[in-house]
């Protein structure tokens, strides 16, 4: 067996060596960008100078990032609440037994799939304020009275890019919320049955509690996956109007690439980078725990 | 609750249709905005169902050779990063499975925490490394860069499935003189044939809709993938929607393609990597 053992050990190091490279190291690499002083002129170079934490001073200095940070909570806060209720209350839907329901509740996952480029682009042709068919459709049965400016008013343009982000994302944490469903014995369900228990009781003392750590692992996979978001926003708005639909990665984006500013891009980084690390840290221990039980 | 509900017929599957059908709506409107001429894409109100439908724009997509240049080039990045992510997967995830070491433990917690991060912020170390390497506007950069991605994703879905293949197997082609390697290649492989292809596909679909590495990567226009270039339509206040919504039409389809031929196996290796 020491033959295969080696092997083993071979075939794991290849990988893991690929994304130590391709991954830990840029991200430690943007660290030690975050306290440097890094523009156009020095970049290619890797003796930039130290700047201690002045990048650090000038990003929680600037409204802007409070206004992005805050923007990156409310669009990460929504879509978690959204995609694991919503998707919740779907696959409860589903879990329920009738002609085609798995290919049905399959098809759903076809919006998830779509590159989020795409649907970005396609919300911003729903969402078009003239000829768009969310307008039309809200107009026609009286909800709004005059067209909604969904990506170029200030006020909304959050609103929109988490809806159209909301559906992008629930399909997938319905999928994984019903794969956890399927996983809960029978037994506590007919005693209650026999005990007279409700439907809503019988939701909220069985199936709620033994769906709590699913739930909590995909409220922080879809965390992880929202803080992603880049391309749905980059197609809708830009992150605009007036950053009033940023969010961190997004921003950090915007001053390394279209300011030049990379020690700035790289410090507004560390903070989703916090953020991320922080709830997958949650997420492993759910797994760990999920695993041991 | 679950399992108990009795049989509640066909009632329920039309609730579902008409439920699912509302939800998809957004792709059914991509489709028949492409199918639109330039007069009825602008209608007020917008026809629901296409009065006149053409394949004018289709044509227009097929005829602008920078649409078949842009789709050529999405192929160019994910097919290779396809190819890369299942060798290195199926490499890893093996290993993953098979090993039960403090080393293996660490190395599984390394890619779960590896694959949380933002592609936006990995950009620009990425964009100076692939300088420093000499490979800014080259395939290879992108390529390289978005396995990053799949691959993380890849060993996660992979590893539980490779613990699947019984490893009295392994040990009766050892017996047979067969070496690890071999044992590998002509014993566990064969059997991972579903699992990799699931994997295969997720990982093409991902490369094949990457935005931010292409963006950042590639600087020449002529390089671009079509998510650059259905950016490059809509970036404007004002678009031919007829024209871009067919676009993405066509750039779809193969994803819808493939989601349909594999949609249970697909959802069967989502579950089980995700939450295990």
């Amino acid at each position: 067996m020491r033959g295969s053992r080696s092997l083993l050990y071979v075939f794991l190091a290849v990988p893991l060596a690929y994304l130590l490279a391709l991954v830990a190291f840029p991200i430690a690499y943007n660290i030690v960008m975050s306290v440097q002083d890094v523009n156009l002129g020095n970049i290619a170079r890797f003796d930039r100078p130290f700047v201690g934490l002045d990048n650090y001073r000038t990003v929680l200095a600037d409204p802007d990032f409070r206004h992005v940070l805050g923007n990156s909570l409310i669009f990460v806060g929504a879509n978690v609440l959204a995609q694991v209720g919503i998707g919740l209350a779907v696959a409860l839907f589903f879990a329920q037994r009738f002609p085609g329901v798995h290919p049905l509740r399959g098809l759903l996952l076809a919006a998830w799939l779509l590159p989020a480029l795409v649907v970005g682009a396609l919300w911003k042709w729903l969402f078009a304020t003239q000829y768009g068919v969310v307008n039309f459709v809200l107009i026609s049965t009286h909800l709004i009275s005059t067209p909604v400016h969904w990506l170029s008013d200030p006020s909304v343009s959050l609103t929109s890019i988490t809806i159209a982000n909301i559906w992008l994302g629930m399909p997938f944490s319905m999928i994984l919320i019903s794969a956890a469903l399927t996983g809960i014995p029978l037994e506590p369900y007919e005693a209650a049955a026999l005990d007279g228990a409700g439907p809503v009781q019988r939701f909220r003392y069985i199936t709620l509690p033994a769906l709590r750590p699913a739930l909590f692992a995909v409220a922080c996979l879809v965390t992880i996956y929202t803080m992603r978001a880049f391309d749905l926003i980059f197609a809708m708005t830009e992150g605009g109007p007036l950053d009033a639909s940023n969010v961190l990665p997004l921003f950090s984006y915007q001053a390394s690439f279209q300011r030049f500013q990379f020690g700035l891009g790289a410090a507004i980084g560390s903070f989703a980078v916090v953020i991320v690390v922080g709830v997958a840290l949650l997420y492993i221990q759910t797994l760990r725990q999920e695993t041991q039980a | 609750m679950i399992r108990a509900l009795r049989r509640r017929g066909w009632g329920l599957t039309v609730l579902g249709v008409i439920g699912v059908a509302l939800y998809l709506f957004p792709i059914y409107w991509m489709f028949t905005s492409g199918l639109k001429n330039s007069a009825e894409i602008f209608a007020s109100p917008p026809t629901i169902i296409p009065r006149a439908p053409t394949l004018a724009a289709f044509i227009y997509v097929f005829q602008r050779d920078d649409v078949l240049r842009y789709l050529r080039n999405s192929l160019a990045i994910a097919v290779p990063v396809t190819l890369l992510t299942l060798t290195m997967g199926s490499m890893g995830g093996y290993a993953l499975s098979r090993l039960n070491s403090r080393i293996a433990d660490l190395a599984l917690f390394t890619v779960l925490l590896l694959q949380v991060f933002p592609e936006a912020l990995l950009a620009t170390p990425m964009f100076i490394i692939f300088k420093a390497l000499g490979l800014l506007n080259t395939f290879a950069a992108v390529i390289l860069a978005t396995t990053s991605k799949t691959l993380a994703f890849a060993l996660v879905i992979l590893r539980p499935m490779f613990r699947q293949v019984p490893i009295e197997l392994e040990e009766a082609s050892r017996v047979d003189g067969c070496t690890p390697l071999q044992t590998f290649r002509r014993i566990v492989l064969p059997l991972m044939r579903i699992p990799l292809i699931v994997v295969g596909a997720l990982s093409f679909v991902q490369a094949y809709g990457e935005f931010v590495y292409p963006l950042t990567l590639l600087t020449r226009d002529e390089m671009q993938p079509a998510t650059v270039g259905i950016y490059s339509f809509v970036g404007a206040e004002y678009a031919d929607w007829h024209r871009v919504m067919a676009f993405s039409s066509v750039f779809v389809l193969p994803i819808l393609v493939l989601f349909l031929a594999l949609q249970r196996r697909i959802v069967a290796g989502l579950t089980a990597g995700a939450l295990k």
